[in-house]
């Protein structure tokens, strides 16, 4: 592998706070969380504010170079305010604005800062020296699939790309996407941080304005990437193939009967209507079933609300039936109702 | 080994399988890293037995000795506590593990030797297993296979493509690869290579959808209806994987093409007439430029009938679910297959060709038995050819009299 050629300026911590440069630029300057709240710092707070603002309402961050070292700083303070709100639609919404922005950016740059960045990440990359082979880029698959999987075009399928002796063969601007990609990854992971510091009562302020923010601006509902009204219409085959069975009282599987409530109280069923549609069994036991709904529902015993099960899980089951086009893209019910729910004429 | 086997075969086979995991010089192969391995066991009795580890070599050879397994398996992942429950294990990575079974690839002698019958409703039929019943829709079925040579060669053959996708184009080299004959009807690929070792399932599914050319779309090997570019430009032919299979694909086909190929695909007598007389002009275009040329009647939609059939021509057949399978437990090389009591055995890459499966798999090779045979088909033990046999009593090789008895299609006699 190449060693380092560039090395990367203040501006360049300052538009890609993610590289370990910049972790360890912040490192030196050793401040601390209740340092934040002091007036020195407010416009690093200030910053720190706006970014995941400007995700939640452009789902892009923009960057302001002028002051770099405010810039830098507030990256860091951004995670954490992301840390604070709790809120797994914000912190996937904050992750995809700072890559995206971040892909805009590297576009534009040269092939070694491409290079270098892309090093920071451990890839296996290289300039492609094949002359009978016009892309810039070789890098190793294995760096190649995982920044792909969530990539549905055909053009990122493996078997559509030239792939020789290990290395698929990248352009410029498709090496900064699959970069991006890895960027969203590297955030996503720096957001799911379990053991979170107490946070400064001002920082769960703004969390909450955040959080605010985003109901107001996206709504709730679709927080959750799930339409308002529940739309049967949406629901995959196997649910529909479950309520059509539970509606005319046949019988359900164990498996069948716990994947069709979750999927249900997931998309913002009330218990009170699931236990309804339980009725038509000649076995009917209100309370059994209320028990059984409720604490699927997570508004009894352990208080979590359980997701339902994966497609995988579904198929060896047995309770996939009949999947169609749709269910070839996701690899979830619940993904396949967002998906298809967003597809119809409201 | 199925559950109707005769109460003194059972006792016979195994007891003879004891003999061969009590050999002082017993061939199986204890895998990389061992001791992070989780393996698992089959009884005579059919109970498995999971979660078990082993520190070394000798220990796992004193247990198979006192166990005396139908099958032994061992875990293609790497954990931390393999003797936990799946979910304490601490999942380190696993090798990449390909499967090439007669199970999943269609042969014309499937269709004579093998049958499956519905266990929900008794419908049956003949041929490869179905996923599901057409008939009640259930998926568990009873089978009858027979470890064929024809299939067992078909599969060898599709194990070739995939080592060939492998090294030329995920450039693996051979040390990291391992090749066997699982001891029944396929061959097992193993890859153990530090940069695949942490691929997640997902990862491996784009793995598996390469190798088997799933999601390939035309259009992104130029083949699609522009303004002028109506040929498949395929430039860069000679260095890169699936390009060049396509091209040797689509020039062995043209090539050889007769009318009720194209009638096949579902292409019109006079289109394929088309294609027949200018022959020629496209095996010269497509040598020379790895294109399509523009021949008149000849449209994109034609031209992708024929490479889609080209790509699954030229694809690789595996078990797909075996390879997205991160905790996938596999066959120890050197153990016995109940099935067969043929065992796992590998050979170098180099020696494909020429490797024997009912040669080189043979655990058996002293002594002779006397079976009352069922029913089988003629079948080959070494360079000895047994049968057809029905309802017969004979005197057989003891690893041709196993091969029937595991196989349920004879009982041990006095
Ligand atoms: S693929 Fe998934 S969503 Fe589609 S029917 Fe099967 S289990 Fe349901
Ligand atoms: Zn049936
Ligand atoms: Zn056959």
């Amino acid at each position: 592998m190449q060693t380092l050629t560039v090395k990367f300026t203040k501006y360049d911590l300052a538009k890609y706070p993610f590289l370990k440069e910049t972790a360890d630029y912040v490192r030196k300057l050793n401040f601390k969380i209740e340092d934040l709240t002091s007036p020195e710092l407010s416009s690093i707070l200030e910053r720190a504010k706006e970014r995941v603002e400007e995700a939640i309402l452009y789902a892009l961050v923009s960057r302001k170079l002028h002051n770099a070292e405010i810039e830098i700083l507030s990256f860091p303070v951004a995670i954490m305010l992301t840390l604070a709100t709790e809120n797994s639609f914000i912190k996937k919404r904050y992750a995809l604005a700072e890559s995206k922005q971040t892909y805009n950016d590297m576009k534009l740059e040269p092939k070694e800062k491409i290079l270098a960045i892309a090093q920071n990440f451990e890839w296996a990359i290289q300039k492609n020296d094949n002359d009978n082979i016009p892309y810039e880029f070789k890098l190793h698959f294995t760096d190649f699939i995982k920044n792909t999987t969530h990539l549905r075009s055909g053009k990122w399928k493996l078997v559509n790309r030239i792939l020789y002796k290990g290395n698929v063969y990248l352009t410029r601007n498709e090496a900064a996407r699959l970069l991006s990609e890895e960027v969203r990854r590297h955030i996503e992971k720096r957001l799911e941080a379990k053991d979170t510091p107490k946070f400064p009562p001002k920082i769960i302020e703004l969390a909450n304005k955040i959080k605010q923010l985003s109901i107001e601006k996206i709504g709730k509902a679709e927080m959750e990437g799930f339409p308002k009204k529940i739309v049967q219409a949406a629901f995959p085959p196997c649910i529909k193939n479950l309520y059509k069975a539970i509606t005319s009282g046949r019988h359900l599987s164990h498996i069948g009967r716990f994947t069709l409530t979750s999927f249900l109280v997931n998309i913002g069923m009330p218990s009170e209507n699931v236990i309804e549609l339980f009725k038509n069994f000649s076995d009917y036991n209100e309370r059994m079933t209320r028990y059984q709904v409720e604490h699927i529902a997570g508004e009894r015993g352990s208080r979590t609300r359980y997701t339902t099960p994966k497609c995988d899980t579904l198929k060896t089951h047995g309770v996939c039936t009949n999947p169609d086009e749709i269910c070839k893209k996701i690899r979830h019910p619940l993904a396949y109702y967002r998906r298809k729910s967003k597809s119809l004429p409201k | 080994m199925s559950g109707v086997i005769r109460v003194h075969s059972k006792f016979i086979v195994n007891q003879l399988f004891r003999d061969y995991y009590a050999s002082k010089n017993l061939d199986v192969i204890s895998p990389s890293m061992m001791n992070k391995r989780e393996f698992g066991f089959l009884s005579f009795d059919n109970v498995m037995i999971r979660h078990k580890s082993f520190l070394n070599k000798n220990e796992l050879f004193s247990f198979l000795r006192e166990f005396v397994p139908a099958d032994a398996y061992y875990s293609c992942a790497y954990y931390e506590n393999p003797q936990a429950n799946m979910d304490a294990k601490g999942w380190l990575g696993a090798d990449l593990i390909f499967d090439i079974d007669a199970d999943h690839i269609p042969t014309p002698c499937g269709k004579t030797h093998d049958e499956w019958t519905c266990i929900g409703c008794g419908f049956s039929g003949k041929g490869i297993t179905p996923e599901k019943c057409p008939v009640c829709g259930k998926a568990k079925f009873e089978t009858k296979t027979w470890p064929c040579e024809v299939c067992l060669e078909t599969a060898k053959k599709e194990a070739t493509k995939l080592l060939d996708m492998l090294i030329q184009d995920f450039g693996l080299s051979d040390k990291e690869i391992q090749v066997f004959f699982s001891g029944h009807r396929g061959y097992h690929v193993h890859v153990e290579s530090q940069a695949i070792r942490a691929l997640d399932s997902v990862s491996r599914k784009e793995i598996v959808d390469y190798v088997s050319g799933l999601g390939f779309d035309v259009a992104f090997y130029g083949l699609y209806k522009g303004k002028s570019k109506k040929h498949f430009h395929s430039t860069f032919l000679n260095i890169s994987g699936w390009r060049k299979r396509l091209v040797s694909g689509l020039l062995n086909f043209i090539f050889n093409a007769k009318a009720e190929d194209f009638k096949k695909l579902g292409i019109k007598a006079n289109i394929g007439q088309s294609i027949f007389s200018n022959k020629d002009l496209i095996l010269k275009t497509l040598s020379e430029k790895g294109e399509l040329g523009l021949i008149k009647n000849v449209g994109v939609k034609t031209w992708k009938k024929i490479v889609e059939h080209i790509v699954k021509v030229q694809s690789a057949k595996i078990d797909t679910v075996v390879t997205t399978d991160i905790h996938r437990l596999i066959r120890l090389p050197g153990t016995l297959n109940s099935k067969t009591g043929l065992k796992k055995v590998g050979f170098p890459l180099s020696a494909m060709d020429d490797f024997d499966p009912f040669k080189h798999g043979i655990a058996f090779r002293k002594g002779a038995l006397r079976v009352f045979v069922f029913s089988a088909p003629a079948f080959r033990i070494g360079s000895e050819v047994f049968g057809p046999y029905i309802n017969q009593r004979v005197e057989l090789p003891t690893a041709a009299a196993v091969f029937l008895v595991c196989k349920d299609r004879a009982k041990v006699v006095e």
